[in-house]
C-alpha cells in the first residue's frame, strides 16, 4: 500500500503487576484502516491509549514515523481520538467544540471559522453550530466528535469503540459514514471495536487480540476464511471446531473418516483443530452423507435457519436455508474448500461445540461485552 | 399520614424562621425592647447607615470573608484536582484528614491557632503584635477550606474523566485543560463551595476571637463585647439586611440550579443565544464587583491614612453618642484627625492583664483600676507618662494624684472615681434588710444575689463584712475571707461582672454590689432599683486611670488621647454617660445637674471617709487569693435551669433537632411507601 507510521515494538504494559499487554508488535500504514478487535479486556483500548499518549508503555518502543515517541505528551502528536461516548465538552455549543483545538493552536479567527465551517459541511451538521450538547441525539454527538477531531487535521485518528453507544441502524449508518471519511480526506483510522462484522466490513487490516497478546493480523477475508487459531475462529462468525490428525498434506482425519483438504505443511500424524463454518455446510440425504446425524433444535433467523446436528454425541450449528424439522435424520457432505485445518492452540477444545447453543446467544454476549466496556 | 407530614413540614419551617422573623420585625420596632411592638418605623436602618463605626465593622467582616473565599476557594480547587489525582486509597485517606478540621470544635481551632501565630510571630520573630489581620485572614482560609474541598471534591468525581483527555488530545497542556475544561466542569461545586466559605467566614466568632488583634475586629466579634446594655436595635437592622443578602444569593443560586437542570431534562428546540449567556456571565460579575465595590466604598468611608490608637477601656465606659450624650471618641477624631481610635472593651481588671501578659496585641492606652496599676508599674507593663504632652494634667484635682498605687504619678492619669456599693430592687427587698454588706448573706433572698466574678472585689466585700483590713497580706485573715465567701456561695445565683446589668434591670436578681456608676446607668433602666454604701462599714473607693502599657506603639497619639480626656468639659460630657466621679476640676460644670448634684456619685465627705482603696498586692498573695475564689466559685455552677431563661435555650434546641430528625424520618418513610 504505501510507508509505515507507526510501529509498535514488544510492547508491554503492566497495572499493579498484572500485564494488560504482553509483547505487542504491530505496524501502522499511512492511510490504512487498521482496527483492533477482540473481547473487553483484551488490550485493545490500552493499545489505542498508548499511541493517543494518554499511557506510557512498561517496555516497548512507540515509533511514529520512525522517531520514539513513548515519552510525547498527547498534546504534542498528531494523532486525534475520538473517545468512547465521546467526551465533548458540555459548556460549550458545537461550533465551539470543533473549534476547541484549533484555537488552542492559535490560529486565526478567519481560518478557524472556515475549517469549522468546511467540518461541519462533512460531517452534515450544518445550522447546528449553536446547539448545545446536551440538545443534540447520540448520532449528531457522534458526528461532532469526528469533526472536533478531525478538524485538526491529523495524520492518525484514533477511535474507540465510537458507535458502541448507538443503534443498530444507526451504527450501520456510521459505518459508512467513517469509512467514506476516512477515504475522502486519506488518514490513517485506528480503531477499536468487539463487534467482528464492524471490523469486517470496514477495515483495511484486523489485528484480533486476546489476553493482551495479537493472535492475528489480517485482511478481513484472510482473517475470516483462515483463522489461525480456535479463538479468532470463534470470535470472527460462528464455527464448528472439531479434534482431528492431520495424516498428510492434503489429508485430514476427525470423526473416524478421512476427508481431503487443501492445507498442508503440517508434520505427519499432528493433531490439529478443524474449522468448519456453519453456512459452508449443505444437507444431503443420510445414505448419501460423509456423516449422518439427527436435528435436535432448529431456529429461524430470517435469512436463514440456525440448525443443530448431533452427530455422535457431537454438536454441530448448520445455517441452511433448507428447513429440517427436529427429530430427522440428515446426512452431510463436506468438500475440501470447507474444511479448514489450524495448528493446536491454548485455545483449542475451548471454543466450537454448540451443546449448549441457545437462540439468544449472540445477543447475549454482545450485551455482556457492553457492560464491561 | 400525608397531613401530617404536611404539618411536621410547615412546624419545621417555622422553628427554623421565627428567629429570624422576630428580628426583622424587631428592626422595624418603634419601641426599644423587643417584648412589644410599638410601631413601624426606618429609623434603625436610618441609624444604621450614619453609624460609622458599625459600618466599618461590616466592611472588616466583608473584607476578610471576601479575601479568605477567593482565596481559600482558589487552593481548595487546586488541591482538590491534586487530591483526586492521587491513587484511589491515598485520596480517601487525605479526604478524610482535610474533613476532621471542619469536626473540630471551633474553640480548639480558634486557640491552637491563636497558640501557632503568637508562638511564630511573637516567640520567633519577636514581633509584638503578632495577633494582627493577617493571622485572621490566614485563620478565615484555615478553616474555609475543607468546605471548598468538600464541595469540589464530589463534582470531579462526576465529571467524565475523558473530558481531560480530549482536551489534551486537541493539544492543550494539563494546566491548559484545566482551565480550559475541567474548571467548567466543577464549577457549581467551586461556586457553593465558595458561598458556603463565605458564610462561614462571615459569621464566625470563636475562631475570629482568638486569632485577632485589637487593630482589626470583625463584626461578630465587636457584637458579642456588647454585654452590658441591650444590643441596640440598629443591629437588628444590619443583621436583617446581612440575612436578606444571604438569602437572596441562596435563592438565586437555586432557581439558577433548577434552571439548569430543566434544561437538561428538556431538550428546548431554541437555543440559547450567545448575547443571553453573556448576560448572564457579566450578571454574575457584576455581582461580584458590586460586593467588591461595596466593601471598598465602606472602607474607604470610615478609613483614611490615619495613625491607629488603640484604646482599650471596661465595658461601656466611655460616653458614645447615644442618648444625647457626646460622642467622645468622634470628637477626638474630629480634632485630631490624623487620628483613628480602634477602641475595644475588657470586663474586668484581670481580663485586661491576662491580654497584655499574654502578649500578641498592641494597644496604646488602657484604664486599670488602682491595684491593677501598680501591679503593672511592678511588672514593667507600663511607659511613664511625658507630661509636656498632657497639658490638660494641671485640671486634675490634687486629691486625685500621686494616690498609693502610683506614688510620683509617673505612669498614670485618673479617669474616673467612684465607689463599689449595693444595687437592690425595692420591690422585692424590705428595706429593713438593707444595712451593711450583710444584705448579700441574707438567706431570705436565696438565688436571687449575685456577686463580683472577680478575685479582688469579692474578697473586698467579705474583708469590709468581716471588718478586716481589705489590703490584708496575712493569709489566715485571707482564709476567714474565702470561709465567708463560702458560705455566701449557696446562696449566689450566679458570679457577674457585665451581665449584671441585665439581670439586675430584667429582675431576674434582687440584689448585687457593683460600681457606683453602673449603678446609675441600671436605674436609668430600672426605676424600682435603688443603690446604697454599706453604713458604718467601709467600702471601696477605686480610681480608674489612664495608662499607656510597653507594647503601645503609638505614645505620642495616646498621651493626645490622655490630654484629652483632661479637658473639663469632655470629662464632664464623658460623666454624663458613664454615671461617675470626675477627677477633673471644673468638670461638674459641664455635667448634668442631678448628676452632678447625686449623692450616689458624689457621696457626702464624711461618706467618704469610710471608703479605702485597692493596694498594690504582692504576686505571690495575689495569686493564692485567685486560688481560694477559684475554689469558692467552683461548685456553684450550674444554676437551675428553671431559675434561668437562658437555660431553656438547650432544650429547645435539642427539642427543635429531634423533631427535624423525626419529621425527616416519617418523610422518608411515607416516600418509600409511597414507592412500593
Amino acid at each position: 500500500m504505501s510507508k509505515e507510521l507507526i510501529r509498535l515494538q514488544n510492547l508491554t504494559m503492566e497495572f499493579d503487576g498484572e500485564r494488560i499487554l504482553d509483547g505487542i508488535n504491530l505496524y501502522i500504514n499511512d492511510h490504512e484502516f487498521l482496527t483492533l478487535l477482540g473481547p473487553s479486556g483484551c488490550g485493545k483500548t490500552t493499545t489505542l491509549r498508548i499511541i493517543g499518549g494518554f499511557l506510557t508503555p512498561t517496555s516497548g518502543e512507540v515509533l511514529f514515523d520512525g522517531q520514539r515517541t513513548n515519552d510525547v505528551p498527547p498534546y504534542k502528536r498528531q494523532v486525534n481520538t475520538i473517545f468512547q461516548r465521546y467526551a465533548l465538552f458540555p459548556h460549550l455549543d458545537v461550533y465551539d467544540n470543533i473549534a476547541f483545538g484549533l484555537r488552542v493552536a492559535k490560529l486565526s479567527k478567519a481560518e478557524i471559522q472556515e475549517r469549522v465551517t468546511e467540518m461541519l459541511a462533512i460531517v452534515g451538521l450544518k445550522g447546528y453550530e449553536h446547539r448545545r450538547i446536551d440538545n443534540l441525539s447520540g448520532g449528531q454527538q457522534q458526528r461532532v466528535a469526528i469533526a472536533r477531531a478531525l478538524v485538526n487535521r491529523p495524520k492518525v485518528l484514533l477511535l474507540d469503540e465510537p458507535l458502541a453507544a448507538l443503534d443498530l441502524r444507526l451504527r450501520k449508518d456510521m459505518q459508512n459514514e467513517l469509512k467514506r471519511i476516512q477515504q475522502a480526506m486519506g488518514i490513517t483510522f485506528v480503531y477499536v471495536t468487539h463487534d467482528q462484522e464492524e471490523a469486517l466490513s470496514m477495515s483495511d487490516t484486523v489485528v484480533v487480540m486476546d489476553k493482551g497478546r495479537i493472535q492475528q493480523i489480517g485482511k478481513p477475508e484472510d482473517i475470516y476464511n483462515e483463522p489461525k487459531n480456535a479463538f479468532v475462529a470463534d470470535f470472527i462468525g460462528e464455527s464448528n471446531i472439531l479434534d482431528g490428525v492431520m495424516l498428510e498434506d492434503y489429508k485430514v482425519k476427525f470423526f473416524g473418516r478421512v476427508f481431503n483438504c487443501l492445507d498442508a505443511g503440517f508434520a505427519p500424524n499432528e493433531p490439529v483443530d478443524v474449522v468448519i463454518r456453519p453456512e459452508d455446510i449443505d444437507f444431503v440425504p443420510p445414505e448419501e452423507g460423509h456423516l449422518v446425524g439427527t436435528v435436535t433444535s432448529v431456529t429461524f433467523k430470517g435469512l436463514n435457519y440456525d440448525i443443530i446436528v448431533d452427530f455422535r454425541g457431537f454438536k454441530w450449528l448448520i445455517q441452511t436455508t433448507d428447513y429440517q424439522s427436529v427429530g430427522a435424520k440428515v446426512g452431510i457432505r463436506l468438500n475440501p474448500e470447507d474444511i479448514h485445518v489450524m495448528k493446536k492452540s491454548e485455545y483449542s477444545g475451548m471454543f466450537g461445540d454448540y451443546s449448549s447453543y441457545s437462540a439468544e446467544y449472540d445477543e447475549l454476549t454482545e450485551d455482556a461485552d457492553d457492560e464491561e466496556e | 399520614m400525608k397531613k401530617a407530614n404536611k404539618l411536621i413540614t410547615v412546624l419545621i419551617f417555622i422553628f427554623l424562621y421565627i428567629p429570624m422573623a422576630v428580628l426583622i420585625i424587631g428592626s422595624f420596632n418603634e419601641g426599644k425592647s423587643l417584648s412589644s411592638f410599638e410601631g413601624f418605623t426606618l429609623r434603625q436602618y436610618a441609624e444604621l447607615f450614619r453609624d460609622k463605626d458599625l459600618l466599618a465593622l461590616l466592611g472588616n467582616s466583608l473584607l476578610i470573608s471576601i479575601l479568605a473565599t477567593a482565596i481559600a476557594t482558589a487552593f481548595g480547587t487546586f488541591a482538590a484536582v491534586g487530591i483526586y489525582n492521587l491513587k484511589p486509597k491515598m485520596r480517601k485517606a487525605v479526604m478524610s484528614l482535610t474533613n476532621i478540621p471542619m469536626t473540630n470544635p471551633d474553640i480548639v481551632t480558634g486557640i491552637s491557632l491563636s497558640l501557632l501565630f503568637v508562638f511564630i510571630g511573637t516567640g520567633m520573630l519577636g514581633n509584638k503584635q503578632s495577633l494582627n489581620f493577617w493571622t485572621l485572614l490566614i485563620a478565615h482560609i484555615t478553616f474555609s477550606l475543607p468546605y471548598v474541598l468538600l464541595n469540589v471534591m464530589p463534582k470531579l468525581q462526576q465529571m467524565n474523566p475523558a473530558l481531560k483527555d480530549a482536551a489534551m488530545d486537541l493539544g492543550c497542556t494539563p494546566l491548559h485543560s484545566f482551565f480550559k475544561v475541567t474548571i467548567h466542569e466543577i464549577m457549581p461545586g467551586i461556586v457553593s463551595g465558595a458561598i458556603m466559605a463565605f458564610t462561614m467566614s462571615l459569621d464566625d466568632f470563636v475562631i475570629s476571637y482568638f486569632v485577632t488583634g485589637s487593630d482589626f475586629v470583625t463584626l461578630p466579634v465587636k457584637i458579642y463585647s456588647f454585654t452590658k446594655k441591650p444590643i441596640h436595635p440598629k443591629v437588628y437592622a444590619m443583621f436583617t439586611l446581612l440575612f436578606a443578602l444571604i438569602f437572596v444569593l441562596m435563592v438565586t443560586m437555586n432557581l439558577l440550579q433548577l434552571r439548569s437542570d430543566k434544561k437538561k431534562t428538556q431538550s428546548r428546540t431554541k437555543p440559547e443565544s450567545r448575547a443571553m449567556r453573556t448576560f448572564k456571565r457579566v450578571g454574575a460579575i457584576a455581582c461580584v464587583v458590586i460586593l467588591l465595590a461595596g466593601t471598598v466604598f465602606l472602607f474607604a468611608v470610615t478609613r483614611q491614612n490615619k495613625i491607629t490608637l488603640n484604646v482599650m477601656n471596661w465595658g461601656q465606659n466611655i460616653a458614645d453618642g447615644s442618648d444625647g450624650t457626646l460622642d467622645i471618641i468622634e470628637a477626638f477624631e474630629d480634632k485630631y484627625p490624623h487620628i483613628q481610635v480602634n477602641y475595644s472593651e475588657y470586663a474586668s481588671n484581670e481580663e485586661l492583664y491576662s491580654k497584655l501578659s499574654n502578649g500578641g496585641l498592641v494597644v496604646d492606652v488602657i484604664i486599670p483600676s488602682d491595684y491593677m496599676i501598680a501591679r503593672m508599674i511592678n511588672e514593667n507593663m507600663l511607659l511613664p507618662l511625658d507630661f509636656d504632652n498632657i497639658p490638660n494634667y494641671k485640671n486634675v484635682l490634687e486629691t486625685y494624684k500621686n494616690q498609693a498605687y502610683d506614688p510620683e504619678n509617673k505612669y498614670s492619669v485618673p479617669y474616673t472615681w467612684g465607689t463599689v456599693g449595693i444595687i437592690y430592687n425595692s420591690k422585692y427587698v424590705s428595706e429593713e434588710d438593707v444595712t451593711g454588706w450583710d444584705l448579700l448573706w441574707n438567706e431570705k433572698y436565696a438565688k436571687k444575689i449575685l456577686m463580683f466574678d472577680n478575685s479582688r472585689d469579692a474578697f473586698g466585700i467579705a474583708a469590709y463584712k468581716l471588718g478586716i483590713d481589705v489590703n490584708t497580706t496575712d493569709k489566715a485573715e485571707l482564709q476567714k475571707c474565702a470561709d465567708a465567701l463560702a458560705k455566701q456561695q449557696p446562696l449566689v445565683q450566679q458570679y457577674v461582672m457585665d451581665q449584671v446589668y441585665e439581670k439586675m434591670i430584667e429582675g431576674n436578681a434582687w440584689i448585687a454590689p457593683y460600681y457606683a456608676g453602673d449603678a446609675m446607668m441600671m436605674m436609668d433602666e430600672n426605676p424600682d432599683l435603688r443603690f446604697y454604701l454599706p453604713e458604718n462599714q467601709n467600702f471601696n473607693l477605686f480610681i480608674d486611670a489612664m495608662c499607656i502599657p510597653t507594647c503601645s506603639q503609638e505614645k505620642e497619639a495616646a498621651e493626645l488621647f490622655i490630654d484629652f480626656m483632661c479637658n473639663p468639659e469632655v470629662s464632664g460630657a464623658n460623666m454624663d454617660y458613664i454615671c461617675y466621679g470626675s477627677p477633673i476640676d471644673g468638670a461638674t460644670e459641664y455635667m448634668e445637674e442631678y448628676l452632678a448634684e447625686s449623692e450616689i456619685i458624689y457621696p457626702p465627705v464624711e461618706t467618704l471617709e469610710r471608703g479605702s482603696s485597692y493596694a498594690f498586692l504582692p504576686e505571690e498573695i495575689t495569686r493564692y487569693v485567685e486560688n481560694l475564689f477559684m475554689k469558692v466559685r467552683l461548685p456553684a455552677e450550674p444554676s437551675p435551669p428553671s431559675e434561668d431563661s437562658p437555660d431553656i435555650l438547650p432544650t429547645v434546641v435539642i427539642t427543635l433537632c429531634a423533631a427535624a430528625v423525626f419529621g425527616t424520618f416519617l418523610y422518608a418513610k411515607a416516600k418509600r411507601k409511597k414507592k412500593s
